[in-house]
């Protein structure tokens, strides 16, 4: 009786945006007179960031500076159509909305821009807030000197709008396959995790989480990593704590409130190593990839491989409580072998409760 | 200074930590009423009889709405994907899972709503429960759903297929069949701020919605599905969510405040308590995976063949989408040339499950993922070559024929291994996710690879196995 340390692994891959596409995101943007920028984007913040994302990227996209932006995501009168912060499309699909509105809204400026300095548009850029000629950055004219002018002298509204919206991937019911591509950039991450395992209680507790997640790009690399160690005490639960069926299938014994649901919290809180790479998308905003989802996903594989390395046994229903990993221990289940096949968990599969073999699900045709 | 990139602090950070954001919650608005729901106390039951009467009746109470109140009961979310609908949003004629509801009250307090709630009188025919997806299917023409145990909707099947290469070659041709089940949970979203909506009837016949909602237009198109109301009669005011993780994809309140609304000519606010929001909010779905992989003691992966079995709860809802997406991704992040996967969503008489980070695919993880450790330890090879040595590369193609152009197995499991301190073969630690050649393009993986410089999203070409 003992306590035993164990390491597992997972890699991992995530997709952006709706799966099949077909999930729009649109933006717009205005300039007030005196040039600084209202974005109008329906991207519900649902406490990761994607306000404060969204504005870095309209503030690159035209060449302002951070604090001239102002997003309002506030209703759908004033917002353009959003699908919805889900599927990990905030920054990449929401992002590119309102990178595309910025672009347009550049245009604009930058049309207005040439007709006070006589300069042809295509021989000016936008830094830090001000339209200078390529070359001679000595001819200039501020953004704000651009929006009065739009507003009192040309009568005209500096506005753009933008639409991310990739097609819809018809799928192929026979065969699965796709005639286009049904996301956008796929994620990918590795993880290395530390556990120990008391072999007397069947009590798992994780030591150490070293992570790696290729972003593409971290827009905001402080928001990046809440959403890594965010999704590592999520997966965390998934691994060891939460169920709300803990005899599932059974309905009985549902915890109600958290004072009856193990849901992870500070004192679960493991040594955690973060690594991102930025290996760029070709189509995210300024090369990014999504993080939002994935970041709970690699962590509860990784913690039944580490209880496996640990005291040898594998704990395949999740989440690895003591009680899962007692019983484990007790039984001490090896494979069944029938000439080649390796064949585990017999008991819990669908061949092993249907008299039939599972056939419903196993036989099906074609 | 660039914008992007930098350590820039939340633009609403402040606001959040000092208490002072602005939820649902705290939107006040003078003459509000309170909402209460009447819920099936069972987890299937046929409704006999509802009376609303008494209820109605009880001083402070200004409407109850049943089903008939409805103008569009069952409406499908995902109608636009090829789902069609099944769920009402209250209970008609029968009930599917414990917490259910088949009718809602508008009073003055809470208190008074929840004893107008106790004031319906209803009859109800308790059936016995079907809640295990592995055997559902045998319980025939008893089940309790219209459409059987097993959603038929994939086209002409009843369960998503992806099909590639040729599957009964690389069992042939494998020197170990390894199979193993995995059974990812159900698990609460537990957002700190519970499902909860206000809905306010303007003087020019609109409704205000302040809503919770992590999708504010698809929320609006639900509520105008179920009214049968253009959209510009309705105004969703949200944007910032007190934690949503998926749960909140669900338009869980916002439609029967907003018919309560309607009948009362008042405001209507509802706000689950935490009890509602563990009990009878949707969870992450309950998943049953069994993976039977054809590998050749050198670490190849030939081919798979996957079972997958959804548990849906008592309705579709988000299902049929999530187990595309599984299947989409059911070989992880490695390139496996001889795929069989049949996924199947089947209903239980459990709360309907839903979306929640990583929807569809963080059970796939699960699943490849201790599958991948079994395989190694089987083989004795070291885990994280042999994810290496089957690790996506530029070029390969998917189960759905989509090449990749910037796969990162490599460059991530890579990194892992240097930031852990762990030593690699020489020829593991030199790799790259650059395309196939040499030793890496054996026979089995040549016929999957797309052209080199094949720029096509997808390759319908690349049907290829074998070995």
């Amino acid at each position: 009786m003992a306590k035993q340390r164990g390491r597992g692994f997972a890699t991992i891959e995530y997709p952006t945006g709706m799966n099949q596409n077909g999930d729009p995101s649109q933006a717009w943007i205005k300039l007030k007179p005196d040039g600084r920028v209202d974005v109008f984007a329906g991207t519900v913040d649902i406490g990761q960031g994607s306000k404060t994302v969204h504005t870095q990227i309209v503030a690159d996209a035209l060449g302002v500076p951070y604090d001239w932006v102002t997003m309002d995501n506030s209703n759908t009168d004033s917002s353009a159509v959003c699908t919805g912060t889900f599927a990990s499309r905030g920054t990449f699909i929401g992002g590119n909305a309102v990178r595309y509105a910025a672009e347009k809204t550049r245009e604009r400026i930058l049309d207005i821009a040439s007709k006070e300095l006589e300069i042809s548009a295509d021989d000016l850029e936008i830094v830090d807030g001000e339209v200078l000629a390529k070359g001679a950055p000595d001819r200039k004219i501020s953004i704000p000197d651009v929006a009065g002018a739009a507003t009192y002298v040309y009568g005209e509204l500096i506005s753009g709008n933008g639409t991310a919206l990739k097609p819809l991937a018809e799928v192929d019911d026979d065969d699965g396959s796709v005639t286009v591509e049904p996301h956008s950039a796929i994620s990918y991450a590795a993880c290395v995790i530390d556990v120990e395992v008391d072999d007397e209680t069947g009590e798992v507790t994780v030591l150490k989480m070293l992570q790696v997640y290729d972003v593409g790009r971290a827009i905001n690399p402080t928001l990046v990593e809440g959403q890594i160690e965010g999704g590592a005490m999520m997966g965390l639960g998934l691994g060891l704590l939460e169920e709300c069926y803990p005899y599932y299938p059974s309905v009985d014994h549902r915890g109600e409130q958290f004072g009856s649901y193990l849901a992870p919290s500070l004192e679960d809180l493991p040594e955690l190593e973060n690594v991102i790479l930025e290996n760029p998308s070709i189509d995210g905003p300024f090369g990014a990839k999504a993080i939002g989802e994935m970041a709970n996903n690699a962590q509860p594989p990784a913690i039944a491989a580490a209880i496996h390395d640990a005291v040898g046994v594998w704990v395949t229903q999740m989440p690895a409580t003591p009680e899962r990993v007692l019983r484990a221990l007790q039984a001490k289940r090896e494979p069944r072998r029938e000439g080649k096949r390796v064949i585990y968990d017999e008991d819990i599969s669908v061949a092993g409760l249907n008299a039939d073999g599972g056939a419903v699900f196993w036989g099906v045709d074609g | 200074m660039k914008a992007v990139g930098a350590r820039l602090p939340r633009y609403d950070g402040l606001a959040h930590v000092t208490g002072r954001t602005q939820y649902v919650d705290d939107v006040r608005v003078h003459g509000t009423l309170w909402t209460k729901a009447l819920r099936s106390p069972h987890h299937s039951a046929a409704i006999r009889s509802i009376d609303t009467s008494k209820a109605e009746a009880i001083h402070g109470v200004h409407a109850v709405v049943t089903a008939k109140d409805v103008p569009h009961n069952v409406y499908g979310h995902l109608e636009a994907l090829g789902v069609p609908a099944d769920e009402p949003l209250l209970a008609a004629d029968d009930v599917r899972w414990k917490g259910q509801p088949i009718a809602a009250v508008a009073a003055e307090s809470e208190e008074i709503a929840q004893a107008a709630v106790e004031a319906i009188e209803i009859e109800l025919e308790e059936r016995e429960p079907i809640l295990d997806i592995r055997t559902a299917p045998a319980t025939g023409d008893e089940h309790f759903h219209q459409w059987g145990a097993i959603y038929p909707h994939f086209g002409p099947h009843n369960h998503r297929r992806v099909r590639k290469g040729d599957i009964d070659r690389a069992f042939d041709d494998a020197d170990l069949i390894v199979e193993g089940v995995y059974r990812p949970q159900a698990i609460e979203h537990c957002p700190l701020e519970t499902q909860v909506s206000l809905v306010v009837p303007e003087p020019s016949g609109r409704l205000t919605i302040y809503s919770c909602t992590q999708a504010m237009y698809f929320s609006m198109g639900v509520v105008a599905a179920h009214l049968q109301w253009p959209l510009n009669k309705l105004k969703f005011v949200g944007g910032t969510v007190g934690g949503g993780f998926g749960g909140k994809v669900d338009t869980a309140t916002e439609t029967i405040c907003a018919l309560l609304a309607i009948k009362a000519r008042r405001p209507v606010k509802w706000r689950f308590t935490r009890e509602e929001e563990f009990l009878c909010s949707s969870t992450r779905a309950p998943w049953h995976i069994e993976i039977r992989d054809a590998v050749t003691n050198d670490g190849w992966i030939l081919g798979r063949r996957t079972l997958t079995i959804h548990d849906s709860g008592a309705y579709a809802r988000f299902s049929p989408y999530g187990l595309t997406k599984h299947a989409f991704h059911h070989t992880g992040a490695y390139t496996i040339p001889n795929l069989r996967f049949d996924g199947f969503v089947v209903f239980t008489n459990r709360v309907p499950t839903t979306a929640m980070r990583g929807f569809g695919v963080t059970s796939v993880s699960l699943a490849v993922e201790l599958h991948m450790a079994r395989v190694a330890d089987l083989l004795g090879m070291n885990p994280l070559e042999l994810r290496l040595k089957n690790a996506n590369r530029i070029g390969d193609t998917t189960g759905n024929r989509v090449v990749m152009h910037d796969p990162s197995t490599v460059p991530v499991t890579l990194a892992a291994a240097d930031a852990a301190g762990l030593d690699l073969a020489a020829e593991y630690r030199s790799m790259t996710q650059a395309r196939r050649t040499g030793d890496l393009l054996p026979e089995h993986l040549v016929a999957q690879q797309a052209p080199d410089g094949e720029d096509l999203a997808t390759y319908r070409g690349a049907n290829g196995g074998g070995r």
